[in-house]
């Protein structure tokens, strides 16, 4: 009976197993061998090219944009999301706030649980030059100055594709951290009050240290997805005007089923997931995690 | 304990192998019905609902048959396409835009050569208007069968036009005169919208034909010519011509689509729209008798045809990989009947591509004075988009949004052009 117990656990996770590395590494694998190859949707056979497809990419003025528009995402989520969640979140579980902060707690969330298509599509409403509420809103205050196309010239589209995620993603993350927040041992709170300490100095001295593991994850959640972004800028610009909004997973779709570049965008994919993969290493080795808690 | 793990993994792929047998008997329970698939690119009313009783109907006619639909939406349509046809179950029945898209599927051998079944039934066939052929015949095979024929025009609002006591213009300076009057009547002269980059495509493709020789068009439209680079100087100034327009249309025009500078024209806020003949049946109902089509007129100085109109067929194919040509055949057939191009363009407003559909009976007057500007022009062009391998126009999508943006000179877009060509036409010559 022993001997068979050994077994048991394994069965249990094999299913799950199974499935992972059916859908998730199996297709991992063979994306990277297809980025060596030169082949479309409907070709019977694929043309090995070695290094080409990548030789290309980094040739492709193209994928710069997008990777500089993937960092200014990273850089901006990171700003607005992880620190304004923090913060947001610090703010709610304040005891002054604490009666209303149920009401303010659903509506940050509530975005999260709309789906992303409809909240781009809704925004394409607000960004609109003639009818959009935030041109409206600009000439209401005599800022007419500043009306513009905002998803129609490429020195705004991208920035304002990035704050419809920052919109939409901020309540999670601070939810997150709320979570952390309520984790945190009260005594150290009342002991910081009783030695007459400011509630900025609470912050930096208790909050913070205390939700460093909540950073890690929500510093690796938004990072990644700041890096396999795709719905916002698709349905918002289609990586328009010309490719300024481009970001890597757009130009990843749009080498496979626009230009039919199987291995090219296989080779997107390959780098994609080597950024991530480099991302969440570093990050490994910044926070140190698990170690010191 | 064990035997049970032996057991359930058994279990599992004996289970597994049924699931894989399911899927290819299915078909024949009894009287041998054949399955046919069926892929169109409308499942947006009142297409949807249109073929959907044209299946009904013909499964009622014909027993033996069984016709299972799918639909995507126009740009996603392009993309799934090509992805389901090089997959080992292909729908049997595909629709295509003609041109360069059908081309493809031609090139590649995924799509059936019908030239036989045309032949052979030449009364059906005959119904045709034999123009819409030659956008799906290659190598002198046809490839699919015209369903529908559309062509691409100015629409104004008359009333508009009335009340600022203007004439229809005849030329591209008239047309600027009189966008100038409409600015400064305070309404918006032309309607654009550029996010889906498709409408640029159409502008370009006119102009195109307008400003630059047949001959050359030919040359450099055609994937594996390499002398074909795109080096005319007729191809700057016809992108110079398109901005020429920049002053006059909407604002942000590449942050709206299509729909929306639709809705504009709709609405009567502006005077000029740049649409297709099948929009009469959508734009119509609210503008009612003040609407008006005029074909886009002469550029002064063009080496193109100026009595050219940019109309095309889509088509139906059928792939390569079909067990079932015959009923698949039979299916194409009952679509393309003079009988279905009638009540097509009644309820769907798609022009039918057989001769004599559209009449007193079914269309307004606008709908077959539209009809003839196709049928009356001395040569027709392709849809842009469709005419021309992808990546060519990717970057001249790319580049005119751009140029539209204030980034780029149209001879900086026709430089990333003739780059792209000089690629496509290596590549194809490989």
């Amino acid at each position: 009976m022993q001997n068979t117990n050994k077994w048991l656990p394994y069965l249990y996770i094999a299913p799950c197993l199974v499935f992972l590395a059916l859908f998730v590494y199996y297709p991992i694998v063979e994306n990277f061998f297809y980025s060596f190859y030169d082949f479309s949707a409907f070709s019977v056979e694929k043309t090995f090219v070695g290094f080409e497809n990548f030789l290309n990419l980094f040739k492709d003025e193209v994928f710069y944009i997008a990777l500089k528009n993937n960092l200014w995402y990273a850089v901006i989520s990171i700003v607005f999301q992880v620190f304004g969640g923090l913060i947001l979140a610090a703010i709610l579980e304040d005891k002054l706030v604490r009666l209303v902060s149920g009401l303010f707690r659903t509506v940050f969330f509530l975005p999260v649980v709309i789906s992303m298509t409809v909240i781009a599509l809704l925004f394409t409403f607000v960004y609109n030059p003639d009818i959009g509420i935030l041109n409206g809103l600009l000439n209401m205050l005599g800022l007419e100055n500043l009306t513009r196309s905002w998803l129609g010239e490429s020195e705004t589209a991208i920035f304002a594709v990035i704050a419809v995620s920052q919109w939409q993603s901020i309540g999670y993350i601070m939810m997150l951290f709320i979570v952390a927040i309520q984790n945190i041992p009260q005594e150290l709170y009342e002991a910081a009050d009783i030695d007459g300490a400011s509630k900025i100095r609470k912050f930096f001295a208790i909050t913070v240290p205390q939700v460093k593991e909540m950073f890690f994850v929500t510093t690796l959640i938004t990072l990644t997805g700041a890096f396999t972004v795709f719905n916002e800028p698709y349905i918002l610009t289609g990586g328009g005007p010309g490719n300024s909004s481009e970001v890597l997973g757009t130009l990843l779709y749009h080498s496979a089923f626009g230009k039919d570049q199987m291995g090219y965008a296989s080779a997107v994919a390959t780098v994609i997931l080597l950024i991530t993969l480099i991302v969440s290493l570093v990050q490994l080795k910044v926070f140190k995690t698990g170690k010191d808690v | 304990m064990k035997k049970l793990l032996i057991l359930s993994i058994i279990s599992i792929l004996f289970l597994s192998s049924f699931a894989g047998c399911s899927k290819s008997s299915s078909s024949t329970n009894g009287k041998d019905v054949v399955e046919l698939k069926f892929f169109h690119r409308w499942p947006n009313q009142p297409k949807k609902q249109y073929f959907e009783k044209a299946v009904k109907e013909f499964e009622k006619a014909h027993p033996n048959i069984k016709i299972k639909t799918e639909a995507v939406l126009n740009d996603s349509y392009k993309e799934k396409i090509r992805v389901v046809l090089g997959s080992s179950t292909p729908p049997d029945v595909f629709f295509s835009w003609s041109g360069e898209f059908a081309y493809n599927f031609a090139r590649q051998g995924q799509s059936l050569d019908l030239t036989n079944y045309v032949n052979e039934d030449k009364a059906w066939s005959d119904q045709i208007i034999a123009s819409q052929f030659n956008a799906f015949t290659l190598d002198s095979k046809i490839y699919g069968i015209p369903w529908s024929t559309d062509g691409k025009a100015f629409f104004y609002n008359k009333k508009i036009f009335k009340d600022l006591n203007l004439e229809v213009p005849t030329t591209w300076s008239q047309l600027i005169d009189v966008s100038k009057k409409i600015k400064a009547a305070g309404l918006t002269p032309i309607t654009f919208g550029s996010k889906a980059p498709w409408t640029i495509s159409h502008y370009i493709g006119t102009l195109n034909q307008l400003m630059v020789p047949q001959d050359v068009l030919d040359k450099d439209y055609d994937p594996k010519n390499p002398e074909g680079d795109f080096s005319h100087p007729g191809y700057v100034k016809a992108l110079e011509k398109f901005m020429e327009l920049k002053p006059y249309f909407n604002k942000g025009v590449n942050s709206v689509d299509h729909e929306y500078s639709r809705e504009l024209f709709n609405s009567g806020k502006a005077a000029i729209g740049f649409f297709q003949l099948a929009e009469i049946g959508l734009i119509e109902p609210s503008l009612k008798e003040n609407l008006g089509v005029f074909n886009v007129p002469g550029v002064e100085g063009g080496k193109g045809n100026p009595n050219s109109i940019t109309a095309a067929p889509e088509g139906i194919m059928i792939s390569s990989k079909t067990k079932h040509p015959k009923e698949a055949m039979e299916f194409v057939k009952f679509l393309t009947s003079k009988e279905k191009g009638i009540e097509q363009l009644k309820e769907v407003s798609e022009y039918s591509a057989v001769k004599g559909t559209t009449t007193e009976a079914n269309a307004s007057k606008l709908q077959q004075d539209a009809i003839n500007l196709i049928l009356n022009a001395e040569q027709t062009y392709l849809w842009f988009d469709t005419a021309v391998d992808i990546k060519i126009v990717d970057a001249y999508l790319n580049g005119t949004q751009l140029m539209l943006d204030g980034k780029k000179s149209p001879e900086e877009v026709m430089k990333d052009v003739r780059a792209a060509a000089k690629e496509v036409k290596a590549s194809a010559n490989k």
